[in-house]
């Protein structure tokens, strides 16, 4: 009995050391907040954008209101949720008659984060799948060079783009020439409003090479519902230090097919020509999908292959209009895809600044 | 027609692409006019110290565009936000905050 009430005062002590110990390391961190002037107040962020579309001759209106909501609490907790509220409205009968539609809304993500150190950030909710580029990051409307997604998006994001469980980030390894980054992720089946999610277990590892500003990942998972499969990605991004150059590229196989794109961009803002011209970029993607064992599952059921050239004109760095030209090549249709439009960031405090 | 096809693709990418590399190597060729003095020097020992201003041009201009228009006050949450999706370590936010909350 008197062995217990040891152990188990021992186990608080333990606990209380942990707890202060921890409580210590953040308040040494939260000391260099000190030379600095960032607020850390709530914010809604986010994006507002139309986008006319034109494919295969059928015309689509897509305004679309994005906010995202930041809450911080302290310097280490983070309460993030985004929001898509887009129209959707098409000709009654396609091509010819008055625009019909709806709007409709979907949760993206809605997470909790506690940015334990630089190795370990622990994520918690309804959390964007890390799997190759675009998902994570070039989703948003008002980041995205072309308006519309690969053929390939769509492979290793089933169901629904977001996981419903727990997720492990952070820096593995940093030096002044490297940096290893990774996540590893488990979600759980969920059929809920809003916060549809697959059974899936996967991760996403990267190496970011310095001085070249290069970027080579790769992302696996293991869909693990209905019929288990594998996904894989591999991918590189690559921005030199002395031009606007953006260049992507990535490869995804999963088990309804296989894809590649691989897309530039140039923005004008260092060449020697007027200022109005400098804010101009320009963008070419090509790319190719090859369906397997009858494609489907949210990619195309025959081979694909598309191009693309669009040109933005920024007006601000939050500010631009969008526009491209594609054609699509398949077997069953061959299609020119317009669009037009204009993106716009935007970014809002909620609440007035803390004194420091 | 496939061929046909792949060939006008890569060609609207190469195009792209190669614009961007025409100026690269017209940078590298002509002598660089850059208003603050290079923090990286071989010779240097303290090349290696990294600026806020560098941490930004790797990790954030990877999808953004500088200069990015964030007010003050909101600067710690929104770099907080971007620390996660970008995987960026403790140090990396910390110089990223002096930059652009200076």
């Amino acid at each position: 009995m008197r062995f217990v009430h040891q152990l188990r005062r021992l186990r608080f002590i333990l606990a209380a050391a942990l707890c202060l110990h921890g409580f210590g390391h953040m308040t040494a961190q939260d000391t260099s907040d000190a030379e600095n002037h960032a607020g850390h107040v709530p914010v809604i962020s986010g994006g507002v954008g139309y986008i006319h579309s034109v494919d295969g001759g059928v015309p689509t209106l897509e305004p679309q209101i994005i906010p995202v909501l930041l809450v911080p609490f302290g310097s280490h907790v983070l309460l993030e949720s985004r929001t898509e509220f887009f129209g959707f409205f098409q000709r009654e009968s396609l091509t010819y008659g008055p625009f019909t539609g709806k709007v409709l809304k979907n949760v993206d993500y809605a997470q909790i984060d506690w940015l334990a150190n630089t190795h370990v950030m622990v994520t918690a909710g309804k959390y964007l799948l890390p799997f190759g580029l675009y998902n994570e990051r070039l989703v948003p409307i008002w980041i995205r060079n072309l308006q519309d997604a690969p053929i390939d998006a769509n492979i290793g994001i089933l169901t629904s783009g977001a996981g419903d469980g727990i997720m492990l980030r952070g820096v593995a390894q940093q030096t002044p020439n490297y940096t290893l980054q990774y996540s590893a992720y488990f979600s759980a089946r969920s059929s809920i409003n809003q916060l549809q999610a697959a059974r899936t277990a996967g991760g996403d590892a990267s190496i970011y090479l310095t001085h070249p500003r290069l970027e080579i990942g790769t992302s696996y998972q293991r869909f693990l519902q209905d019929r288990e499969v594998n996904n894989v990605a591999a991918y590189v991004s690559w921005q030199p230090a002395t031009t606007s150059l953006d260049l992507k590229a990535e490869y995804d196989y999963t088990h309804t097919g296989n894809g590649y794109w691989l897309e530039t961009a140039y923005r004008f803002d260092k060449l020697q020509i007027p200022l109005l011209l400098r804010r101009v970029q320009a963008v070419g993607r090509m790319q190719q999908f090859f369906a397997l064992n009858g494609g489907g599952n949210a990619l195309p059921r025959v081979n694909t292959q598309q191009f693309d050239f669009g040109l933005n004109y920024y007006f601000r760095d939050n500010f631009r209009l969008v526009s491209s030209y594609g054609r699509s090549f398949s077997s069953q249709q061959d299609a020119n895809i317009w669009n037009v439009g204009a993106t716009y960031r935007f970014t809002l405090p909620l609440w007035p600044e803390r004194k420091k | 027609m496939k061929r046909y096809i792949v060939a006008l693709s890569l060609l609207i990418v190469l195009l792209v692409g190669g614009m961007g590399a025409a100026a690269l190597q017209q940078d590298s060729s002509s002598p660089r006019n850059d208003p603050k003095p290079s923090t990286t020097s071989k010779n240097n020992v303290q090349a290696e110290e990294v600026t806020g201003e560098e941490v930004f041009q790797a990790n954030c201009s990877r999808c953004h565009l500088p200069p990015m228009s964030i007010p003050q006050r909101v600067t710690g949450t929104i770099i907080m936000h971007m620390r996660v999706r970008a995987r960026l370590s403790r140090q990396d936010e910390q110089l990223l905050l002096k930059y652009m909350a200076p």
